[in-house]
């Protein structure tokens, strides 16, 4: 132990191997990585929506009317839970971040893809509480499109306002659902085997991705040069 | 040379922040003048590879921050501390500069070391495990400072870095800049001229996005002897000198072509 506190081999013990090395630093990374994207409070808050899911289908909590009541509060939690993802994209630490080597776009891909997986095994573990509109597939198409639309929002607006692309689109959905929706963009209207809404939340999800990937979160109202 | 720029131009819509900026930079300590909204930063975030130039040239480690893969190696050789530095509050120094230690992709087995020195070089090693919450602007100045230096850079970047510092933490951190300047390019960009008197080997001078001087200190010394310039100090009154001398020249080529 050194006098900043960093694991050092101890006196006489013979070196880590070279490749043992590096993937220690490469969890080190994601580590620090994911610590200052406040991932661990992301996990919790995910937790507490599969907690809440379940209890809403477990219960029977339901708002009385057409399509928009009954999808509302299982729509509501999965575009909250697309919500934590997208926020999670703001880093702290701006353009010294940014002028760094090569891994940045690596760890940006890899916690957007992680947390939507996560998110969504969480939100299926909820869902087993009763019976979920549409099962667990429209969940999957649900939380990966609107996940898209908040990873999209962070790229544009900034991560601390990745929240409002999830939050707008599911003001959007829940006032198409009072009508008769036909297009595949309102995914959530159309039956869980549908092709057309299936693709679309694919494309957005992969949009999102590939921006978050590419660019980053939006920092200080500056636009840098993808990594 | 570590740092080449020819014609460089960067606008922001219709504001030409750098317009047609040509330097050439080896080893040593740069400094950077100019009043505010001179293009200082602009200058530096090219620089530091996050912002693409507008047009001409912009070559650094002998190498074009254009293309993805030269881009890459500049960055693992670079050190960069904006004006603004962001920062999560929760993590320690230690942690803090580490983090970034490892993004630059230096061996795993030099991190442990090489952040301590960092750390110690800074001034902060007593406070190594302390929070960044709990750490004073002037502290945090000094932890962005070890995040920028933890790779050894060829190439350091610095926007105000002694910002926030009080006089006796910037004697000891321009003894700093002096040794990492042996080896290395470093660009200070700054607004307090006895930084530049003190540190620096070469002085440059901006105002309205171009060059208006480059020299030693001394030089730009001289060019405030005999003048009336206002300035407390040698260094200020030939950085007066040489402002008003540019803008006067720029005034009247502006009555020119608007005669014309």
């Amino acid at each position: 132990m050194t006098t900043t506190g960093l694991h050092e081999p101890l006196p006489g013990a013979a070196p880590a191997p070279r490749a043992e090395r590096r993937a220690v630093a490469a969890l080190r990374l994601a580590w620090l990585y994911l610590v200052s994207r406040r991932v661990p409070a992301a996990l919790g808050l995910l937790a507490g929506l599969a907690a809440l899911l379940w209890s809403a289908l477990h219960w029977h909590w339901g708002i009385a009317g057409g399509p928009a009541a009954q999808q509302f509060i299982s729509l509501s939690i999965e575009a909250g839970a697309a919500a934590v993802i997208a926020v999670t994209a703001y880093g702290p630490f701006g353009e010294p971040e940014r002028a760094t080597g090569r891994w940045l776009p690596y760890l940006r891909l890899g916690e957007a893809a992680a947390l939507t997986a996560i998110g969504y095994a969480a939100l299926a573990a909820g869902a087993t509480g009763g019976l979920l509109p549409g099962g667990t597939l429209a969940l999957l198409r649900n939380l990966a499109g609107i996940t898209g639309i908040g990873l999209l929002t962070a790229a544009v607006l900034g991560g601390a306002f990745g929240w409002t692309g999830p939050i707008a689109y599911l003001v959007v959905t829940e006032v198409a659902l009072t009508g008769n929706p036909t297009t595949p963009w309102v995914w959530s209207a159309r039956p869980p085997h549908d092709l057309g809404g299936a693709l679309c939340a694919a494309l957005v999800f992969a949009a999102g991705t590939a921006a978050i990937t590419l660019f980053g979160a939006r920092d200080s109202g500056r636009r840098s040069s993808p990594e | 040379m570590n740092v080449e720029l020819i014609d460089l131009t960067r606008r922001f819509g219709r504001t030409h922040a750098v317009a047609g900026v040509s330097l050439q930079a080896g080893p040593g300590v740069f400094g950077l003048l100019g009043p505010n909204g001179a293009g200082k930063t602009s200058l530096l975030r090219m620089m530091a590879t996050v912002l693409p130039p507008t047009s001409g040239r912009l070559r650094l480690l002998e190498r074009d921050p254009g293309s993805l893969g030269p881009r890459r190696v500049i960055r693992r050789r670079l050190g960069y501390l904006p004006q603004n530095l962001g920062y999560y509050p929760g993590f320690t120094v230690t942690e803090f500069v580490e983090y970034f230690a490892l993004l630059k992709d230096m061996p795993p087995g030099r991190v442990p070391r090489a952040v301590a020195a960092a750390i110690e070089q800074v001034g902060l090693a007593d406070r190594a495990k302390a929070k960044l919450r709990t750490l004073s602007g002037g502290m945090l100045r000094r932890a962005g400072i070890a995040q920028a230096i933890v790779n050894d850079p060829e190439l350091l970047l610095l926007d105000e870095p002694t910002a926030g510092l009080d006089p006796e933490q910037r004697v000891a951190f321009r003894a700093v800049l002096r040794g990492l300047g042996e080896w290395a390019t470093v660009v200070v960009s700054t607004h307090l001229v006895e930084d530049v008197g003190a540190a620096c080997t070469d002085v440059a001078l901006m105002d309205a996005g171009k060059l208006v001087f480059h020299g030693t200190p001394a030089e730009l010394i001289a060019r405030g002897e005999g003048s009336r310039a206002a300035g407390d100090a040698p260094l200020e009154r030939g950085y007066s000198a040489v402002l008003a001398a540019a803008r006067s020249a720029a005034g009247t080529r502006s009555a020119t072509e608007t005669r014309a």
